[in-house]
């Protein structure tokens, strides 16, 4: 019944999006003021619709009725409230309708904020888009034809041939499957909502423009265009940064960006949306660009439609690590890309003609000029990775089933790209606020080219940074930011208003400089021991036993309970122990790592957790995932997650045993024989003994067959704790050779006096100096505790952070100006 | 005027080709375990045979199972990482490295999930209505 409701609901509010496109449609053709404002009733009849759909869909989540499609798959009985609003939008249905919720709440200001004659056509477009999103969340299903993917329906509707359902077509879950766990995170909670602010909000200059094209006024629409676009850019940079952070505090491939096909979706539309701010900029201080202006306002759209159809509509299932969902949008989504591009397009090819063209040629050193190339670089930047997240379809062309390119393809264009970009912030900056000639701007730079250059020399000593390419890298960036720090410095004095740009730029030169530093220069942590083994596998000298050249390094830290290890030469790492908790994710173990300094700073704990995926493990089958912990410094985090330990091995092993149902009891009986992993000088206590493994001895092969190629013995001190008897053993192990030239070991056991029980030892490990001693008698299973860590020291992260925040705050700053200005007209 | 533009034009036509040579060296084709060996770097999709064993090595620290390709082949796939967090979820993956003699070295996986229930088992409903 709700669910009926909620279909109606939806459905009014397409119909009344769709009367009211048609009255702006006429408002703005014949200045009909009368429809303007019928309009404008029904677009907030629309939203209210919408509203009152969205209050049912939450009223089903906290409800948890689970015979609706939506509640059951993206919610279960155990959910913290507060993830059951993150559900809302867990899936694409609710993510259409959160979305239009936005636009629909923008369009209120732009019928209050938006002056004739854009007011209406503006108005038009906004309402044309909602539409189309309307439409993905109708759930109609006309003959064959199936229109958008309604929210609101029940599982019989999803998968009427169940047999489940033909018995019982009633049939109600007890449970829902649950919330992707990655997904129970705060920062998931703000991330989805404010990407869609920030796409809502990249319509209106698409609007803007369009209706510039419509009533052949190219120059006016900048002036409101411009906060909105600026606000629109902040608000998706936010999203990216919070995108960013989760994956980095979240998931475990240990940074923050990784081009992926959904990270680069609100790239991209920010590239294209920051150069039109650039040229939109130059248009209003020298009414030049309006061409590029309009262009880019489009494109910018344009984008987020396409990366929209390339993320939803399954197109992109092989290239990302983000689990796609086809709803059957293919059609309806590339429709919506067809129309929005297509009516851009051909309006702006209608009105080309008529588009203002400059008189003459910008000389290079004006700032029209170095603001149109940042723009240019920005647009460049933006299509370069358009491309590489169209390989599904662009792929095509090299041959039949594409993979997504190397990440280097990103890599080497972005880094290029924004080098040039670094140096023509400064030019652009210095030429914007004063008219230069070369001899002039050359003077002008020759201080901030010195503390760029003292500062790049003081990388490549202090920092390391040696590689001629990153050296250059490293110089535009500083330069970036001492040039257009020497801007901020001016400006302060005389108008401290008019900073935003520049604090923009800065922040940018720090972006680059926190970039470089935090990818380049990642240092796993290891043990001694490990980082001696890479140094063989980096020089080619370690074999596998297929007998081919290892050439991945070991980026493990294994750690045993209570043994401390030094790690890089700067900590000592103790694994404390762990600790399991059922609140939030039941099964959930927290880890706990000592930190020691060695240089004497304070120590300090870490405290990476695991815990089994509920939403997709099975009593069969636990799927465990990681929560890594990142301790942030100022000059470097330490980013570090559990892949393994003694305690998931046990339970993994616990659930196969259960599913190769032994025999009762037999799970329980101790092994006859153990074998045992000692390294030099490690103690071991099972069965009341204390073992320690005190030293190889070598045996004189003299005394052994002719044939033995080896022979050495370990020393090993075993303590009885209930007597404190204590013996001295020294188990024998040789390798020796038969006629046919076989290699066989030999390790006779060496019995413990007065025990029943004796020890061989069994195999040596010459790699890590390590033994194995097979002990046979004892009445204890050996557990030990351990856990595997990965762990890298990332220097800068926090750098990059700054720069991501100066970017913030100098858009803001502009927002602002730009606000309060086009207040006064 | 006149050289401005071609120059432009040359600019532009010179810039598109450079970056679709280098898209199109980047991006590498799905392949078999049977082809892969010619591959510097292979992407093989497939799906996890669970008839082999599996399992992560503390001695070696690599994780090692059996992958079964589009062609029905089954081959030994290593991957010197832990174990992803999906990969018992995952319908299909997707590894990226090379072959060495019979045993595929991943660089690289990618999981494809299936949405949880399109494609899901219906088992665990009718267990939950009877239970």
């Amino acid at each position: 019944m709700i669910g009926l409701i909620g279909k109606i609901l939806l459905t009014l509010s397409f119909l009344s999006g769709v009367v009211s496109m048609c009255l702006y449609f006429q408002g703005a053709k014949n200045d009909d003021t009368a429809k303007l404002k019928i309009g404008n009733w029904l677009f907030g009849a629309k939203g209210a619709f919408l509203v009152a759909a969205s209050g049912l869909l939450v009223y089903l989540l906290f409800t948890h009725q689970f015979q609706y499609y939506y509640v059951f798959n993206y919610t279960s009985l155990d959910l913290h409230p507060k993830y059951l609003w993150s559900a809302f939008y867990g899936g694409q249905e609710g993510s259409f309708m959160i979305w239009i919720f936005f636009s629909w709440l923008i369009g209120f200001g732009l019928m209050k904020w938006t002056r004739e004659p854009y007011k209406a056509p503006v108005l038009f477009f906004l309402t044309l888009t909602q539409v189309f999103l309307l439409s993905m969340v109708l759930g109609w299903d006309i003959g064959n034809i199936k229109i958008g993917s309604s929210p609101f329906r029940t599982l019989v509707e999803e998968m009427p041939d169940a047999p489940f359902i033909q018995a019982n077509p009633d049939f109600v879950p007890q449970d829902g499957s649950g919330l992707n766990d990655l997904l129970k995170s705060p920062w998931m909670m703000i991330h989805p909502p404010i990407v869609f602010v920030g796409f809502a909000l990249m319509t209106v200059p698409y609007c803007f423009a369009m209706a510039a094209l419509w009533k052949q006024k190219y120059n006016e629409w900048i002036g409101p265009a411009l906060p909105w676009t600026l606000t629109g850019n902040v608000i998706l940079l936010t999203a990216i940064f919070l995108g960013g952070y989760w994956a980095y505090v979240t998931l475990s491939f240990g940074g923050y960006w990784a081009w992926d096909p959904v990270e680069n979706a609100s790239l991209v539309p920010w590239l294209i949306g920051t150069a039109g701010i650039h040229t939109m900029i130059i248009q209003r201080k020298s009414s030049v660009a309006q061409k590029s202006s309009i262009f880019f306002a489009i494109l910018a759209y344009v984008v987020v439609i396409y990366e929209t159809f390339l993320t939803k509509s399954g197109i992109l299932a092989d290239s990302s690590v983000h689990s796609f969902t086809d709803l059957g949008l293919y059609n309806q989504l590339l429709l919506f890309v067809i129309v929005t591009t297509g009516i851009g397009a051909a309006l702006f090819l209608w009105r080309y003609k008529e588009l203002p063209t400059q008189e003459k040629e910008s000389q290079i050193l004006t700032r029209e000029f170095m603001t149109f190339t940042g723009a240019m670089l920005l647009f460049i930047l933006g299509l370069v990775i358009i491309l590489g997240t169209s390989s599904p379809i662009i792929g095509l062309l090299f041959n039949d089933n594409p993979t997504p390119p190397e990440t280097s393809f990103y890599n080497q264009w972005s880094m290029p790209i924004a080098m040039l970009m670094a140096v023509f912030t400064v030019l652009g900056q210095y030429l914007f606020w004063k008219k230069y000639n070369w001899e002039t701007l050359s003077s002008a730079l020759i201080n901030p080219l010195l503390v760029t250059s003292v500062f790049t020399l003081a990388s490549a000593i202090f920092g390391q940074v040696r590689e001629p390419y990153y050296i250059l890298y490293m110089f535009t960036a500083y330069f970036a930011v001492v040039g257009n720090g020497w801007v901020i410095a001016q400006l302060c004095i005389k108008k401290p208003k008019l900073i935003g740009g520049s604090v923009t730029h800065v922040g940018f030169g720090i972006l680059l400089i926190g970039i470089l530093a935090s990818s380049v220069y990642n240092e796993p942590m290891l043990d001694g021991r490990i980082a001696q083994y890479n140094e063989n596998v980096k020089q080619g000298n370690v074999k596998d036993e297929m007998g081919f050249t290892v050439t991945e390094p070991v980026l493990f830290l294994e750690l045993k309970l209570k043994e401390p290890k030094i790690v890089n030469d700067k900590y000592i790492v103790t694994y404390v122990g762990f600790d399991i908790e059922d609140q939030n994710r039941p099964g959930q173990q927290t880890y706990k790592l000592l930190f020691e300094p060695l240089d004497g700073g304070d120590p300090f704990y870490m405290y990476p957790e695991v815990y089994p995926m509920l939403a997709t493990s099975t009593q069969e089958n636990v799927q465990w995932s990681v929560d890594p912990d990142v301790r942030s410094g100022l000059l470097s985090d330490i980013y570090l997650y559990v892949a393994g330990s003694s305690y998931i091995k046990q339970r993994n092993d616990m659930i196969a045993r259960r599913a190769n149902v032994n025999p009762v009891g037999v799970q329980d009986e101790v092994p006859e024989i153990q074998t045992i992993q000692f390294e030099k000088g490690e103690t071991i206590t099972v069965g009341g003994f204390e073992m320690n493994f005190i030293d190889y001895a070598m045996e004189d092969t003299a005394a052994l067959p002719p044939s033995t190629t080896i022979g050495v013995r370990a020393q090993v001190q075993v303590h009885h704790i209930a007597s404190g008897q204590r013996f001295l053993l020294e188990p024998l192990f040789a390798l020796y050779n038969d006629e046919e030239g076989k290699t066989f070991v030999f390790s006779p056991p060496v019995d413990l006096p007065g025990f029943d029980i004796s020890f061989s030892f069994s195999k040596v490990r010459p790699e890590t100096g390590e033994i194995d001693l097979s002990i046979t008698g004892l009445d204890e299973e050996y557990k030990s505790e351990w856990i595997l860590v990965v762990a890298e020291q990332k220097p800068f992260i926090s750098v990059v952070w700054l720069g991501t925040f100066l970017l913030m705050i100098g858009f803001t700053v502009s927002i602002f100006r730009h606000w309060g200005r086009e207040r006064k007209k | 005027m006149k050289p401005k533009l071609i120059i432009g034009i040359f600019a532009i036509i010179g810039f598109t080709s450079l970056l679709m040579y280098n898209l199109g060296e980047s991006i590498s084709t799905y392949t078999t375990f049977d082809k892969a060996p010619d591959m510097k770097v292979a992407h093989v999709a497939g799906v996890w045979d669970q008839s082999k064993e599996h399992g992560f090595s503390m001695e070696t620290k690599i994780f090692s199972f059996y992958m079964k390709d589009e062609s029905g082949n089954s081959r030994r796939v290593v991957y010197s990482k832990p174990k992803p967090n999906n990969f018992e979820q995952a319908d299909r993956l997707v590894v990226i490295g090379e072959m060495r003699g019979d045993t595929f070295y991943a660089n690289d996986m990618l999981m494809k999930c299936p949405s949880k229930y399109n494609d899901g088992d219906p088992a665990q409903f009718i267990n939950a209505s009877e239970g």
